[in-house]
């Protein structure tokens, strides 16, 4: 059986999930100023350059590289997996997701050829790399957990839309937008939405949930089922959509369905929870649950209203994956940076509530909702448009903040060295 | 009778309701807290010398891993300990802030800390220890805490 969760020495280096986490926020304040400088009427249309390129700043950008990081950092706990060469794997993968994501919004925005072949380069070499090595540390898991189901499906869903996302991007380098582009695109984002972001969040929900806030369990059916039916619906919503597209309403009813259910669970696990304490991220899990009841409603009937609405859903979406990856964060960043630094023998170290301002996180979270509500006002009055990304931007200005206080607080301890005790080590003999 | 995992599983539910209801008592004033947090010290305690006294030790008999997973278990619990006098420090100093930084800290650390546990080591012991499984339980129910 793996141990390497148990151990520190095994454990991934800070520096792993660190540089995710800390770059993440810079795409969202760059997608902020994408949307600042856009119009509604180019953002209102899913295929137009613009909202591509924002959705991909938030998708890859931030909410890619916050998985990543949280991958490298948990699968030794959730699941007892290490990534072979962690170090190595995520430092280079990093690299090329850096410099492909960059190369994509460049290269889409500027329509230069070049910038996009760098992109595929390296967005593909960047993604895969990691999937493949996330696969490999998940094939030793012996205790095959409902979490470790929920995170290898998201693998799975993680590397069809990986090449599905490389095949358009192939399209922008030839030039050459087939009919089967639209239908790709299709498949891509709700894959990536559903299967990928979807099956993970609710694995990592069955253990985080009960875990963090002592909120009752969740049902063994739930647990045992709902990711493969999700994923069973998924794969029946791809064929009808590309060969019944009447019949494909059943089959995102279907989807939808479960993710409504999880919405609610999740209002009711935290509603049942018996630790009192509501902090910000207890705030991110419920804002979370109602823009996916509220997103996968809307899913299902988008297409028999204005074609724009399916840009109203992923902003719905959206808005709950933002929830749950920046909840997530606040939990992360300073836990990773004082257990570091305790198991390195520093004791007088702040507390993980002392390395987050909880004003700020308060008010982060409020501008980010604000936001998000925002855009969705902005399809009927435009000038909300700008407004609602500055919101966002100084939102994701101050995640930054949040983000790299602790960091900072990691690297003086380290340089100042306020005190250094090996008692707490003493093992306790008979 | 319960399995090694089952058994130590369960307890570390039972400690997370007691430390729930500590916090829930805390948010209310420390001073009324403190006979829950002292609860709550006994019974995690409790559960750390269980694994250290008796599981841990019949772990590494029948393995032969004595610097492995149940080392490191062991120096999590020494960091635990730590957090937990803290935590009394700052209810006699009735100092709110530090005892929300304290159990917010202890809290995340003792839920990964129970779930390498629980995914990883008991899973471990259970099948090693297998047929002493029953004699293993009933040494930990009936320790007494030093």
């Amino acid at each position: 059986m793996e141990l390497a969760g148990l151990s520190t020495d095994q454990a991934p280096p800070i520096e792993a999930p660190l540089r995710f986490f800390l770059t993440a926020p810079l795409f969202g304040i760059l997608a902020g100023f994408l949307i600042f400088f856009s119009d509604v009427a180019t953002l209102m249309s899913r295929f137009s350059v613009d909202s591509i390129v924002v959705a991909h700043a938030l998708t890859i950008g931030f909410i890619g590289f916050i998985m990543l990081g949280a991958m490298t950092q948990m699968l030794p706990v959730l699941a007892g997996a290490k990534l072979p060469k962690v170090q190595a794997v995520s430092k280079y993968a990093y690299i090329l997701l850096v410099i492909g994501t960059s190369a994509m919004l460049s290269g889409l925005s500027l329509e230069n050829s070049t910038l996009t072949i760098v992109a595929f380069i390296g967005l593909g070499l960047g993604f895969l790399s990691m999937l493949v090595s996330i696969a490999i540390s998940l094939i030793g898991v012996e205790n095959f957990t409902a979490t470790v189901k929920g995170i290898s499906t998201s693998v799975v869903f993680g590397f069809f839309i990986v090449l599905m996302g490389l095949y358009l991007l192939y399209s922008y380098i030839t030039k050459d937008i087939s009919s089967a582009h639209v239908i790709v695109a299709n498949i891509h984002s709700v894959w990536a939405i559903f299967g990928f972001c979807g099956a993970l969040i609710i694995g990592v929900a069955f253990q985080v949930l009960p875990m963090f806030y002592v909120s009752p369990k969740f049902k063994s059916f739930c647990k045992r089922r709902v990711i493969w039916l999700i994923s069973t619906g998924l794969v029946i919503w791809l064929f009808l959509s590309i060969y019944y597209e009447e019949y494909s309403l059943f089959a995102k009813f279907w989807v939808a369905l479960f993710f409504l259910a999880f919405a609610t669970t999740v209002w009711k696990k935290l509603s049942q929870r018996k630790r009192p304490i509501s902090d910000v991220t207890v705030w991110y899990w419920r804002a979370g649950s109602i823009y996916l009841a509220l997103g996968a409603f809307l899913w299902i009937f988008d297409e028999y209203f204005k074609h724009e609405y399916i840009v109203m859903v992923g902003i719905l979406i959206g808005g709950f994956i933002l929830s749950i990856v920046i909840g997530m964060l606040y939990k992360i960043v300073p836990f990773l940076i004082w257990f570091h630094l305790n198991a390195k023998g520093y004791m007088s170290i702040p507390t993980i509530n002392e390395m987050i301002n909880k004003n700020v996180a308060r008010v982060q979270f409020v501008l980010l909702m604000a936001s998000l509500i925002g855009f969705i006002f902005a399809f009927y009055m435009p000038y909300f448009l700008e407004l609602s990304a500055v919101s966002f931007i100084i939102s994701m200005v101050l995640l930054q903040y949040n983000v790299v206080s602790p960091v900072i607080i990691y690297i003086k301890t380290m340089k100042t060295k306020p005190d250094f005790d090996m008692s707490m080590f003493a093992v306790n003999k008979e | 009778m319960s399995t090694i995992k089952e058994f130590l599983t369960n307890d570390h539910s039972r400690c997370d309701e007691i430390f729930a209801d500590m916090e829930a008592k805390a948010g209310k004033s420390l001073t009324s807290a403190r006979e829950r947090c002292v609860e709550f010290i006994d019974a995690t305690e409790k559960h750390f010398q269980m694994e250290e006294r008796v599981m841990f030790l019949e772990f590494e008999n029948k393995t032969g891993m004595t610097q492995g997973p149940t080392a490191m278990m062991r120096q999590e619990h020494s960091q635990m300990r730590n957090l937990m006098t803290q935590m009394l420090e700052a209810i006699d100093t009735d100092n709110k802030d530090k005892f929300f930084g304290l159990s917010e800290t202890l809290m995340i650390l003792l839920q990964q800390h129970n779930m390498k546990e629980e995914q990883m080591l008991y899973p471990m012991a259970q099948q090693h220890l297998s047929a002493e499984s029953d004699r293993v339980v009933s040494m930990m129910e009936s320790l007494i805490v030093e």
